[in-house]
């Protein structure tokens, strides 16, 4: 236990005296500072907070990524080039303190940098009385349900390709499946659509004086400039539409009656064109919750967790390569694993079916698996948006990206510093 | 009899490349034993495999063939690595740490409580002539200085047997008596030391027993009070005078 003390030490200090740190700090509240007079808003509170957020925090948070990267690939593999390394070796140290006392001091460094914008972000902003929102999404079945149930009908059409027509159940569910989460619903003049909240008539009968809000994300069909309007009805709740723009509505809900005994969300159309929207991702049920505030913290904690694996995942292959080569594959698995899934989605149809093409796809996706746990929580857009990042997923990124996904890579560190031994 | 506290059987060393083809043989079954108490200098010149064997011993280089014990246990043991304490043949320290920081970092290292290792750490200073600059980095220390500092971390545990790898390397003729100074000292107090040196003189004032490596193998062991004549003369005895060098016929 002195011994990893002993490691953490070292290594803060060699970040905090090489003024590593110290610029890091500086560069990010410099950053946030000047974000205010740099970034272009428009000129609204919502504007002002969603720049801050994404660009601001946003920015600072790419440079702690790239920081962290290029200090954590060099925490063993310099030391190992310099042999300062050998002289802890003979030590009665386990490399799996070696490793685990040099990502926690890393960590450690990161968060604490990481810390000043997040602080400074609430201070300077003047947000935290805002209230961030509990998001809900409607119950429906899920996108693999839906392709199997589309899966008859669409080798039945004359319209599908044949050359699709061939390929593997497999890749006709996937490709099913992806228009499956962008299936879009249409509801026309005086129509209404109806989607289902679980739990929503409960919830409204425990808290009778917190007022819900709706948000949609509409696609008008002809014309994306055409005016929505429509009515809300949501278990005794009620809310009017009306906007010009195709960005999401946010509809605050008002008590009108009591007594429905629905879980049940309704739109109906009453504008002049028919308007289009997907239901998994554009209707959304929006309950107050905490304060701004609270919100930063819980993104804080998750954006903090992103930081710690990138740490751990450095220190790595810090161990098993020479630095300069670590750093190469540490970006480009962060590029892969950035940008990976969303080629994945966009890929035609046609392309799927080809053996080679396939092949590369199968590769992103594997990467974008095997990078699920760190990148399916994504605080920032939920803080700009007034999203409440919720304990759970801050609590969950926390136990996997800061505590279990670092030990496997310690451990797998420490397996390589003995073998290269 | 008593379990040697280094021994080495038939151990061998070849480097490879990243086809795993052999590229140098630097080790060829050697065997070695260090008893409790001794001081045993490993001579042998550039390339003899001196340093490679060492690193076999100190469990940084894993042997081809062979079996390597320290304190009867494998080398990367955490009960055998307590008891050692190792000089490398350059000091890298960590230039950002002061001279106390670096030893109370390996005592740390060694486990030791916090009271014990400030006791030590002072201890040491003061005998290595350096609590005058203790606050200061050793990154500006000249190379004697960092050297004293390096050879007090491989002091802090207070080990068993203590590894040099060529200790007097870059110290002024006044450090290099110390140094020498030091060694007796420490042997007298029962520590074991294991010492590769190029400056045989040096070895032949402090080194009980010597091994004279070449090519990777053992071109002679023995006393060197039994050697009969001066180390020097009976190294270059076993492993070439020099006088075929032929620079003097490229230089003609």
């Amino acid at each position: 236990m002195i011994s990893l003390w002993r490691i953490f030490w070292l290594e803060v200090v060699a970040l905090v005296r090489s003024w590593t740190a110290p610029i890091l700090v500086v560069a990010s509240l410099g950053w946030m500072f000047a974000a205010n007079f740099v970034l272009v808003t428009d000129a609204t509170d919502e504007g002002k907070r969603e720049m801050l957020v994404l660009y601001g925090l946003g920015g600072v948070f790419a440079l702690l990524v790239v920081a962290v990267l290029a200090s954590s690939t060099g925490a063993v593999a310099s030391e190992r080039e310099s042999k300062r390394l050998q002289l802890t070796q003979v030590r009665p140290v386990s490399a799996f303190a070696v490793a685990w006392g040099k990502f926690l001091a890393l960590a450690a460094v990161a968060a604490s940098v990481l810390a000043f914008p997040c602080a400074a972000l609430i201070v300077s902003s003047g947000f935290s009385e805002r209230r961030c929102s509990h998001v809900y999404r409607p119950l429906l079945e899920s996108p693999r349900e839906e392709a199997l149930k589309m899966y008859d009908a669409y080798m039945a059409d004359p319209e599908t390709s044949p050359m699709v027509k061939k390929a593997g159940r497999a890749v006709i569910l996937r490709i099913l499946e992806q228009r499956a989460k962008d299936h879009y619903q249409t509801v026309r003049t005086n129509e209404t659509a109806s989607w289902t909240f679980p739990g929503f008539h409960d919830w409204s009968h425990a808290n009778p004086l917190v007022e819900p809000s709706a948000r949609f994300r509409f696609s008008n069909a002809y014309n994306m400039r055409d005016e929505v309007r429509g009515a809300i009805a949501a278990n005794g709740f009620f809310g009017a539409v009306s906007n010009i723009t195709q960005t999401a509505v946010t509809v605050p809900l008002h008590l009108c009656q009591r007594g429905w005994d629905h879980d049940v969300l309704s739109f109906t159309n009453v504008g002049g064109n028919p308007v289009m929207l997907r239901p998994r991702q554009d209707v959304e049920l929006l309950v107050p919750a905490d304060s701004f505030a609270w919100n930063v913290f819980r993104s804080y904690v998750a954006m903090a967790s992103i930081l710690a694996l990138m740490a751990a995942f450095g220190v790595f292959l810090g161990t098993a390569l020479s630095r300069p080569v670590a750093l190469f594959v540490a970006f480009v698995s962060l590029i892969v694993v950035e940008m990976g899934p969303s080629v994945a989605e966009q890929y035609p149809d046609s392309l799927e079916t080809d053996a080679i093409d396939r092949f590369g796809l199968s590769v992103v996706r594997a990467v974008g698996a095997c990078a699920k746990p760190p990148s399916a929580l994504s605080p920032l857009p939920s803080l700009a948006a007034d999203d409440c990042v919720e304990a759970k997923d801050a609590l969950g990124a926390f136990a996997v990206d800061f505590v279990l996904a670092p030990i496997v890579l310690s451990i797998l560190s420490a397996l390589v510093m003995r073998r290269k031994t | 009899m008593e379990e040697p506290i280094v021994k080495l059987e038939k151990v061998s060393k070849t480097f490879r490349d990243f086809w795993l083809r052999p590229t140098v043989e630097a080790v060829d079954g050697l065997d070695l034993e260090v008893r409790r108490g001794e001081v045993f200098g490993l001579l042998g010149p550039n390339g003899s495999g001196k340093s490679t064997t060492i690193k076999m011993m100190l469990g940084l280089l894993a042997p081809s063939s062979g079996k390597i014990s320290l304190f009867g246990l494998p080398p990367h043991a955490k009960a055998a690595r307590a008891k050692l304490g190792y000089l490398p043949e350059l000091s890298y320290l960590h230039p950002f740490l002061t001279a106390r920081e670096t030893l109370m970092y390996y005592a740390g290292l060694c486990n030791l409580p916090r009271r014990v290792a400030r006791e030590r750490t002072d201890q040491l200073l003061e005998m290595v002539k350096l609590s005058d600059v203790a606050a200061r980095a050793v990154g500006g220390f000249s190379k004697g200085m960092a050297r004293r500092v390096a050879l007090a971390s491989a002091l802090i545990g207070k080990p068993e047997l203590l590894v040099l790898d060529e200790p007097t390397s870059g110290l002024d003729p006044v450090s290099t008596k110390e140094v020498k100074t030091l060694v007796k000292a420490l042997a007298k107090k029962g520590m074991t030391v294991l010492t590769t040196s190029h400056l045989l003189a040096d070895s032949e004032d402090i080194c009980d027993r010597v091994m004279i490596l070449n090519h990777g193998k053992s071109a002679a062991e023995g006393k060197v009070s039994e050697l009969g004549e001066s180390l020097e003369e009976f190294f270059l005895a076993k492993v070439g005078s020099g006088d075929d060098f032929a620079l003097a016929d490229f230089l003609a």
